[in-house]
């Protein structure tokens, strides 16, 4: 894996909060997150169901207002008021893969039309004939063929949806992607099969990835960095082999004891930690913030914590 | 098993022949593309009942069209002189157990009794009006109404349930508060209101359907939207930077179309009833205007000496609503074979 710490930083994230009015409760699902990805990484952002992570993508890619915080992309504030051509270039250049191959493609529109709809919106063809071949293009690049461009979402497999996703995505020439569980729903089989295909586009295209996964397995295959979500917040954020070599945080260490290995002495070893957080609540009701303890390796700690893992460094 | 083996040949490596892997074919799906439409097309043109309810729409359709003009008698064509004759058809007048020979259930030839030469295919009500003219002129205005009321149900339901959905938020709080009070106010107070306004007729059948007909409607394409405007296909949409125009025109509306046109379906043999209802209960079209529920309410009341003057127009109003259900049962297995137990 590259280390890419020396790069630009193409995204700043800065205290980013989403609150959502269930009622007469407010929930807190994304609740001040602060990191930086950098031009041409894989950021991964891992945690449980519910903790906020795919309500983070699309705050970030402004499909949600953010309540609180600053998204900022090239140096611009993607959260800022902007006017209709902005936004479009904006579109253009962020774009999101979607969890669930099922429910991400419209049932009654063919796949040429599914994949050329950024075209159509941003004219990037001037005929029929361009728009097509662009299309065509696109399936190839995914590994499908031309023959697929007239069928329907419903005639294709999990995985091959998911590509049709992944074009889709593409027609449009994006710097950053979003990819929210984007291989979750597939059978393992074929996990890999899509995670290859999106490392190719990164190497061809120089793309910018924020992987969003559950768990850690999958995610260090592919990411540079990984951050670790825990209701809302990110709790540890560190290189992805340091953070599998010297997990520091307890939800960290919880994570990692349930990716089974194919190794039997290791499995014959292997304990599942488990994590609760009302026992790690700091019991001077001191907040945990985000600190960080190496270089590049961030974790949450209180001040005291703090002292005791710089001294163990 | 043994058994099995014992009976092969012995099979040897060169009877065998490796297949050729062709790497492009492994995404090759073999079929015919089918869309949703021509999907739901072929599985209706499946469905008997459905196929069965069409024709008869159609046939029933064309009566109420051409019908009328048949024979050279009008609706309001009033003599005494011919008044409750039995139906009388020619042809068919001696085929004894059609009862289409001009005899009444008292055995007596009415024809022959009053003089009368023409024949009457439906028989003459009271006043000596023909039936067979009066039925298809009340089944006109009886499929006119549920028409009227069906594009309204379409108009004002879809943008109604439409616009709650997709803007959501206050605009659908508002906007479904109006549709709870709508749905408390009842029908017959609001017809009998339009009908203090108005002259009693179809303006006011129509007036009265329009303002709730369309909450059913506007209630489903509301839950439909709802469910849709989250998927991911349209944050996906969204994300490329599609406008709202873009987004009901080619995620949304095709994706309700389905459940609208089933709707519409059973709005119509609803509109049908209500109609023919009010009608019935002398709220609805005034003679000489004929409705099929205004027929029979005339011939209700000698239902038990001249039954022919409430069979004919009950048969039509009966196949008309079957006919509409059973397309519409049809039409919603063709949209959502899910949905068939
Ligand atoms: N539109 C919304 N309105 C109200 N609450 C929401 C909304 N979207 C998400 N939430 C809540 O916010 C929390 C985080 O949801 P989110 O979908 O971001 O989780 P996630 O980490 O992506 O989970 P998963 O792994 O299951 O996809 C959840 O408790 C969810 O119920
Ligand atoms: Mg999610």
């Amino acid at each position: 894996m590259v280390s890419v710490m020396a790069n630009e930083k193409l995204l700043e994230i800065k205290n980013l909060k989403q609150h959502f009015k269930v009622g007469k409760s407010v929930v807190k699902a994304v609740d001040g997150l602060t990191f930086d990805i950098y031009k041409g990484e894989t950021f991964g952002l891992v945690g449980e169901s519910g903790c906020g992570k795919s309500t983070t993508g699309r705050t970030i890619i402004r499909l949600y207002d953010a309540t609180d915080g600053e998204v900022i992309f090239d140096g611009e504030n993607v959260h800022g008021k902007k006017n209709a051509k902005e936004l479009k270039k904006f579109n253009r250049k962020m774009q999101m893969i979607f969890q669930d191959p099922y429910a991400s493609l419209n049932p009654r529109m063919t796949v040429a039309d599914i994949i050329a709809e950024g075209i159509d919106i941003h004219g990037l063809a001037k005929n029929k004939e361009e728009r097509m071949a662009r299309v065509h293009e696109l399936l190839e690049t995914v590994g499908l063929n031309k023959e697929h461009a007239n069928r329907y979402p419903h005639e294709f497999s999990g995985g091959q949806r998911q590509r049709i996703g992944i074009a889709r995505a593409l027609a449009v020439d994006p710097e950053f992607i979003i990819a929210d569980e984007p291989i979750s729903a597939l059978d393992v089989s074929i996990q890999a099969q899509v995670v290859n295909l999106m490392k190719k586009l990164q190497r061809e295209k120089g793309l910018t990835y924020l992987f969003i996964a559950h768990d850690l397995s999958m995610v260090k295959y592919i990411s540079d960095r990984i951050g670790v979500m825990y209701q809302g917040e990110i709790v540890e954020l560190a290189d992805s082999d340091e953070l599998y070599a010297d997990p520091l945080h307890p939800y960290t260490q919880s994570l990692l004891s349930a990716i089974p290995l194919p190794d039997p002495e290791y499995e014959r070893s292997r304990t599942r930690k488990l994590y609760d957080s009302e026992d790690y609540a700091p019991k001077s009701g001191e907040k945990r913030v985000l600190r960080e303890v190496k270089k590049g390796h961030w974790v949450a700690c209180t001040e005291e914590e703090y002292e005791q893992f710089m001294a163990t460094v | 098993m043994s058994m099995r083996q014992e009976q092969l040949p012995d099979l040897t490596d060169d009877m065998f022949q490796p297949a050729d892997i062709d790497s492009s074919k492994n995404e090759e799906i073999a079929g015919e593309s089918t869309g949703f439409w021509k999907d739901a097309w072929r599985r209706l043109r499946k469905n008997l009942g459905a196929i069965i309810g069409i024709v008869i729409i159609v046939v029933l359709s064309l009566l109420a069209i051409f019908g009328p003009m048949m024979n050279e008698y009008s609706y309001h064509e009033q003599d005494l002189m011919r008044a409750k004759l039995p139906a009388k058809v020619p042809g068919l007048e001696n085929v004894g157990f059609l009862g289409l020979n001009g005899v009444d259930i008292r055995g007596v030839d009415q024809y022959e009794a009053k003089g009368v030469d023409e024949y009457f295919w439906f028989g003459t009500d009271e006043f000596g009006r023909d039936q067979w003219t009066r039925v298809w002129q009340g089944t006109r205005i009886s499929l006119f109404i549920a028409l009227a009321a069906a594009f309204i149900d379409f108009v004002i339901g879809v943008a109604y349930g439409g616009i709650s959905a997709f803007y959501g938020g206050r605009v659908d709080n508002i906007l479904q508060r109006i549709i709870e009070v709508l749905v408390g106010i009842p029908n017959l107070i609001l017809i009998i209101l339009f009908i203090l306004i108005f002259e009693p007729g179809i303006l006011s059948i129509i007036l009265a359907l329009a303002v709730t007909g369309w909450i059913g409607m506007a209630r489903i394409v509301r839950g439909q939207v709802l469910k849709l405007k989250n998927q991911e296909f349209v944050l996906a949409s969204r994300t490329l930077g599609a406008s709202d125009g873009r987004v009901i025109g080619r995620h949304l509306i095709p994706n309700v179309l389905g459940q609208i046109i089933i709707t519409t379906m059973f709005t119509i043999p609803n509109a049908i009833f209500f109609e023919a209802f009010l009608s019935f209960i002398g709220l609805g079209i005034r003679p000489p205007e004929a409705s099929l529920g205004s027929i029979i309410n005339n011939g209700f009341s000698s239902l038990q000496i001249y039954p022919h003057l409430v069979l004919y127009p009950s048969i039509v109003i009966s196949l008309l609503m079957i006919a509409f259900n059973l397309v519409g049962d049809g039409l919603r297995d063709a949209f959502d074979p899910k949905l068939r137990k």
